[in-house]
């Protein structure tokens, strides 16, 4: 019983932290008029399925989908190869430089986003790639997030113990053989945590697609809801459904696969 | 790798080695070549650029260290290097006691729990861009969720993104929103690392409840904090998406952090030097913040990078 003040407080905290999504999706079913006249917790008096369909005619939203999909999963790929072969190299392999090699890597950790944004525009712009789907991907595959991920999975490559890799040695296996066979099936988990950390941290940047991107083919669903706020400021019901949509995918995933999420992030703090 | 036998003939040994290297070379060559590419050229073309005047289209000029000395006449970007600390101030302390104190609720013997920790962690993997839509409504003054709720206990609510003293620290708290729970998750990860008999001990001794906080669970929790500040201070110092759809660094520049300034310089100004100035600055506030950080934890924690 002397656990019911506890109660109270994480069920409001609870309310508060999913309250605006609650408030959104009620708002999103409402009219241009209703959202501006009615209380925002009121369920919609006649639920509309317009606003959708609005924000779908009025912009290209589905190229901004299919090229935030694109995006995110060529990401996700490139992470999870890259990482995982340079990470294996770091944890294992012995060859001069190794140690400060790593050291810089980690060092570029504390590198914001921003303080690369300009030259990374640039060699970018260089490369002919301005405004293409693979100047969108290229610097999230190598530079924004390149460090932790090799940092994440050679942390975790360290704690299997070497003595199976030298049993697959000893009958014969090479090392691609090794890493693919041996390695990468134990380190599912900080691969599933990586998977997920770059799918969420590509899909939800609007940063560099601001920058880099300016015509309605490459656009993404960040830089349309940036701009879409810019154009109709006021206007609740467009951007409000706009919102919902964005904000569905990533909602439903983390619900069907709130465990595995939830423990992955927790597995991204070990060390 | 373990060292061959000694029995195994020099030559043969010179050759697995240097095989071992060209296996490693082999697959950490495209990272080290993305990692050149696009993160130690633009390090030093950042770094370089603070020394010239550029507009991101005709030649650059070479003005040495003009740009560091206009910096400290510089009423807007010193105002922007202030708010930067403002928002942090604002922000990381109340993050990390709301999530420490929401990890020592969820680790209790409660019911709901993975329901809780759901409800707590959802806000993190939202798109920031559409949160800052969503928030911006709700602090609407005149549609808003928020003043309309006010209005019911007949409480005037500000216009909170409109008013130079109230953006801020309304940018703060839908950040404090987004990550407290996220935060959470690894206190709650350190917290049941802590061993019971340790509690169990304290039992026994008739230590209070404040005492076994104090003594036992707060040490034991230095890594999960050093881990927390030092990725939490970084991620502040980044904040753009909540900014850019929220105030656009308005209103008189109070909600304009370093950070947003630089965008700002980079990419409206077009000042590619003065905002390359500005971002060495911003890395260096944010190593010696981060060094700092490090050091003051150091004698208990250590990290294993072996």
């Amino acid at each position: 019983m002397k656990k019911i003040p506890l109660y109270l407080v994480l069920i409001m905290g609870a309310l508060v932290s999913v309250g605006p999504y609650l408030l959104t999706l009620n708002a999103a079913f409402k009219s241009k008029q209703e959202i501006l006249t009615s209380e925002p917790w009121a369920l919609p008096a006649n639920p509309i399925f317009s606003n959708f369909g609005e924000v779908w005619s009025r912009y290209d939203f589905a190229t901004f989908v299919v090229n935030s999909v694109i995006v995110a999963v060529a990401v996700t790929i490139g992470q999870l190869v890259f990482s995982t072969l340079a990470a294996y190299a770091f944890a294992r392999l012995d060859f001069p430089g190794r140690d400060q090699l790593f050291w810089a890597y980690i060092a570029t950790l504390m590198v914001p986003q921003i303080v690369t944004l300009v030259p990374t525009f640039i060699i970018v712009r260089e490369l002919g790639l301005v405004d293409t789907h693979v100047g969108l991907i290229m610097p999230f595959v190598f530079g924004f997030l390149m460090p932790y991920g090799v940092f994440l999975v050679r942390q975790y490559f360290k704690t299997i113990p070497s003595s199976i890799e030298d049993a697959a040695r000893i009958d014969g296996a090479g090392t691609f053989t090794i890493l693919w066979r041996v390695m990468i099936p134990m380190a599912k988990p900080i691969l599933g945590t990586l998977a997920i950390i770059s799918f969420v941290n590509t899909w939800n940047n609007l940063l560099w697609p601001l920058i880099i991107t300016h015509s309605e083919s490459t656009r993404v669903i960040t830089r349309g809801i940036a701009q879409m706020q810019s154009q109709f400021n006021q206007e609740y019901h467009l951007i409000l459904a706009a919102s919902t949509m964005a904000l569905l995918p990533l909602v439903a995933v983390f619900l069907v696969f709130q465990r595995h999420i939830v423990r992955s992030i927790a597995l991204s703090g070990m060390k | 790798m373990p060292n061959p036998p000694d029995t195994e003939p020099p030559p043969r040994r010179q050759g697995r080695r240097s095989r071992a290297a060209f296996e490693a070379y082999a697959m950490l060559a495209p990272s080290i070549l993305g990692f050149a590419v696009f993160l130690i050229a633009p390090i030093v073309i950042v770094v370089v650029l603070s020394f010239y005047d550029w507009n991101l289209l005709s030649d650059p000029e070479f003005i040495g260290l003009e740009n560091y000395r206009e910096l400290a006449g510089d009423e807007r970007a010193l105002k922007s290097i202030g708010n930067t600390f403002y928002y942090v101030l604002l922000n990381i302390p109340a993050q990390t006691v709301l999530a420490l104190l929401l990890a020592l609720a969820l680790n209790s013997k409660i019911k709901a729990r993975n329901t809780f920790r759901v409800l707590y962690v959802l806000p993190w993997m939202a798109m920031p861009v559409a949160l800052g839509v969503i928030w911006r409504w709700v602090f609407d003054p005149q549609y808003g969720a928020l003043n309309r709720f006010l209005d019911l206990f007949g409480v005037d609510g500000a216009a909170w993104l409109t008013d130079s003293s109230w953006a801020m620290p309304v940018i703060a708290s839908v950040n404090v929103w987004q990550y407290t729970g996220y935060t959470m998750l690894f206190f709650l990860a350190g917290l049941q690392a802590i061993p019971a008999q340790l509690y169990e001990a304290a039992d026994v001794d008739g230590a209070s409840p404040l005492y076994r906080f104090f003594a036992i669970t707060l040490p034991l929790l230095r890594p999960a904090m050093l881990f927390v500040l030092i990725t939490s201070v970084i991620g502040s110092f980044q904040v753009f998406d909540t900014i850019h759809v929220m105030t656009a660094g308005g209103p008189a520049g109070s909600t304009a952090t370093l950070n947003y300034q630089i965008y700002l310089e980079s990419f409206t100004q077009r000042n590619a030097g003065y905002a390359s100035m500005l971002a060495v600055v911003l890395f260096a506030i944010i190593a010696l913040i981060t060094l700092a950080q490090a050091a003051l934890f150091r004698k208990r924690t250590t990290y294993d990078f072996s």
